[in-house]
């Protein structure tokens, strides 16, 4: 029987790029979005421009509000609070049941709080949603002591947004450099002293106990004894994915809701795509759950493939960017493993980095502000091309004419 | 009738690369990038990016479309059309046409639809 209905539970960018992919590619039954944010809105710019003010709400929406009527599906304010996979149906907070010939489940993640006393405070923040950053943004006065706890790319972020509201800021993680299996250590351990050189404070410890006193004040005490004083303190250590809504239907889940290349659960009416899934390979073997926002696309017009029976999209190595302190970072495939690290430096300073395997094959690369040269990489990565450490580490050479 | 402007010689943008008119030039406010597309042809569009700021002429340029250096939205050269997210909005055309040597750029006449 032909497909006639979907509901997806999440409407953030992966479930968005479900709903558009499925109407691109011809389906015209019943399109539905439950999402208790409404209108899909894009999260990077959360904690940049949007933070910054240089964006206001409407100007990170996916699309505009229209489009959705235009294309005939409906958004609808809820949460969804129950699933029963061999219905197939979800029910929202009101009550109301909706059936569906399949579900997709896109609900993203919350942001992890440290499991430490007082990382349950209200008062210590997180940043993952529109209302996140409007209480964020609410707070940063000039002048404010702001401590952010994990200097990955979200507090990396913060960090550097928040200098321009005059706060004074503190970035503790419990290493030094963070962010190098994302990018290498020589990149990493450069994007960690830019913090220093725009007047962030660096803080290398494990926090322990975060209090706070009548007066709103926050201590952070460190394992090593020492404590760090601030009026704002926000927690950026990545999310847990939402997984609660598939584990009581009961499906398997596993630091994510475990899906087959095709998105699909372990039940056939249910997949899941974006932050909140992890891909199960046929052999068992469990990957890494991404929570990049490109993976979150990729995984969208996956499921409308698969769910159309259409064949499915390749993808091409995994890529994320960041933006702090007036550069653009970029990388692409895994600087983690075997293999060489190369560093490509311009007037001494590292500008890309790349991992190389023994096998003469691109298996990584990273660049700040490095133009189209991650974009290259990626190709090569994509296409296999045997690389030449030297050509690499030259930057006279173009890394797009290696590509072609 | 909009006269074109003489933007240089086709000898200028090699095949894959692309170039900016500032919008002094073009007079229509907003830079536009001339694109050398693989099939050897010359394609306009705004130069900023739908989504947020970009300039497309230091995008990748591939066939006959462009992606974005910053999120890689891609953009069809031919028809501006915006093929993947996170662009949503079309980029704008602009009329390119090859006279000689020279390239000669209609700002804001829409490029004729090309036939595949
Ligand atoms: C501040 C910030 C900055 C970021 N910057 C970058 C960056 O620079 N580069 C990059 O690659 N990635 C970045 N990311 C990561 C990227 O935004 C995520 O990977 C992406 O948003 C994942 O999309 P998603 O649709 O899977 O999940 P989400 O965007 O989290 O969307 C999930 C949606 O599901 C809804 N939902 C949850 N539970 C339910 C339920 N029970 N019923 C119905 N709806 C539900 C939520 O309201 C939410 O809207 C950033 C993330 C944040 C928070
Ligand atoms: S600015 Fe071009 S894709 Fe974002």
């Amino acid at each position: 029987m032909a497909l006639a209905s979907v509901v997806i539970a999440g409407g953030g960018m992966a479930g968005f790029t479900a709903a558009k992919s499925l109407r691109a590619k011809g389906f015209a039954g019943k399109l539905t979005i439950v999402d208790p944010e409404g209108i899909p809105y894009d999260r990077p710019p959360l904690s940049k421009d949007y933070l910054l003010g240089h964006r206001d709400a409407e100007q990170i929406q996916l699309i505009d509000a229209g489009w959705f009527a235009d294309q005939d599906i409906e958004v609808i304010e809820s949460k969804v609070v129950d699933l029963d996979p061999e219905a197939p149906a979800v029910t929202l907070a009101d009550g109301t049941v909706l059936h569906a010939d399949k579900v997709v489940l896109a609900t993203g993640g919350t942001a992890r709080r440290l499991p430490i006393p007082g990382g349950q405070l209200p008062t210590v923040l997180e940043l993952r949603t529109k209302q996140d950053a409007d209480h964020l943004r609410q707070v940063l006065q000039p002048g404010i002591r702001l401590a952010i706890i994990g200097a990955g790319l979200i507090g990396a972020e913060v960090a550097s947004s928040a200098l321009s509201f005059g706060a004074s800021v503190t970035l503790i993680d419990p290493v030094d450099p963070p962010l190098v299996p994302a990018v290498g250590e020589v990149l990493a351990r450069r994007l960690h002293q830019m913090h220093v050189a725009n007047g962030v404070k660096l803080v290398t410890g494990i926090p322990t106990e975060i209090s706070v006193d009548a007066s709103g004040q926050h201590a952070i005490t460190l394992a090593d004894g020492s404590s760090i004083l601030a009026d704002v303190v926000l927690v950026g250590i990545g999310i847990v994915a939402d997984t609660a809504l598939a584990a009581a239907s009961g499906l398997d889940t596993d630091n994510g809701i475990l899906v087959d290349e095709s998105q699909r659960t372990s039940h056939p009416n249910v997949y899941a795509i974006g932050d909140t899934a992890r891909t199960r390979l046929s052999d068992g073997t469990l990957l890494r759950r991404a929570e990049h926002w490109e993976h979150a696309m990729n995984t969208g017009e996956t499921v409308a493939a698969a769910l159309l029976e259409a064949q499915l999209p390749t993808h091409g190595a995994s890529w994320f960017w960041s933006d702090r302190h007036g550069v653009h970072v970029e990388g692409v495939g895994s600087m983690l493993g075997d293999g060489t690290l190369v560093t490509r430096e311009l007037d001494g300073i590292p500008v890309a980095a790349f991992r190389v395997t023994d096998e003469g094959l691109l298996a990584g690369c990273a660049a700040i502000d490095g133009g189209l040269l991650v974009r290259a990489a990626r190709r090569i990565i994509d296409k296999n091309k045997p690389v030449n450490v030297e050509q690499l580490a030259d930057p006279t050479i173009d890394l797009k004419k290696l590509a072609r | 009738m909009i006269n074109p402007i003489n933007i240089g010689s086709i000898d200028d943008i090699d095949e894959g690369e692309a170039k900016v008119i500032p919008s002094d030039e073009t007079g229509t406010g907003e830079d536009i990038a001339v694109f050398h597309a693989e099939d050897g042809n010359f394609y306009a569009l705004n130069d900023n990016c739908t989504h947020e700021t970009a300039s497309l002429a230091d995008g990748w340029i591939e066939g006959t479309e462009v992606e974005c250096p910053i999120h890689a939205a891609k953009f069809c050269l031919k028809k501006g059309t915006a093929l993947c997210m996170p662009a949503t909005q079309d980029a704008r055309t602009h009329k390119v046409e090859v006279s000689g040597n020279d390239l000669l750029l209609y700002p804001n006449v829409p490029a004729e639809p090309v036939e595949a």
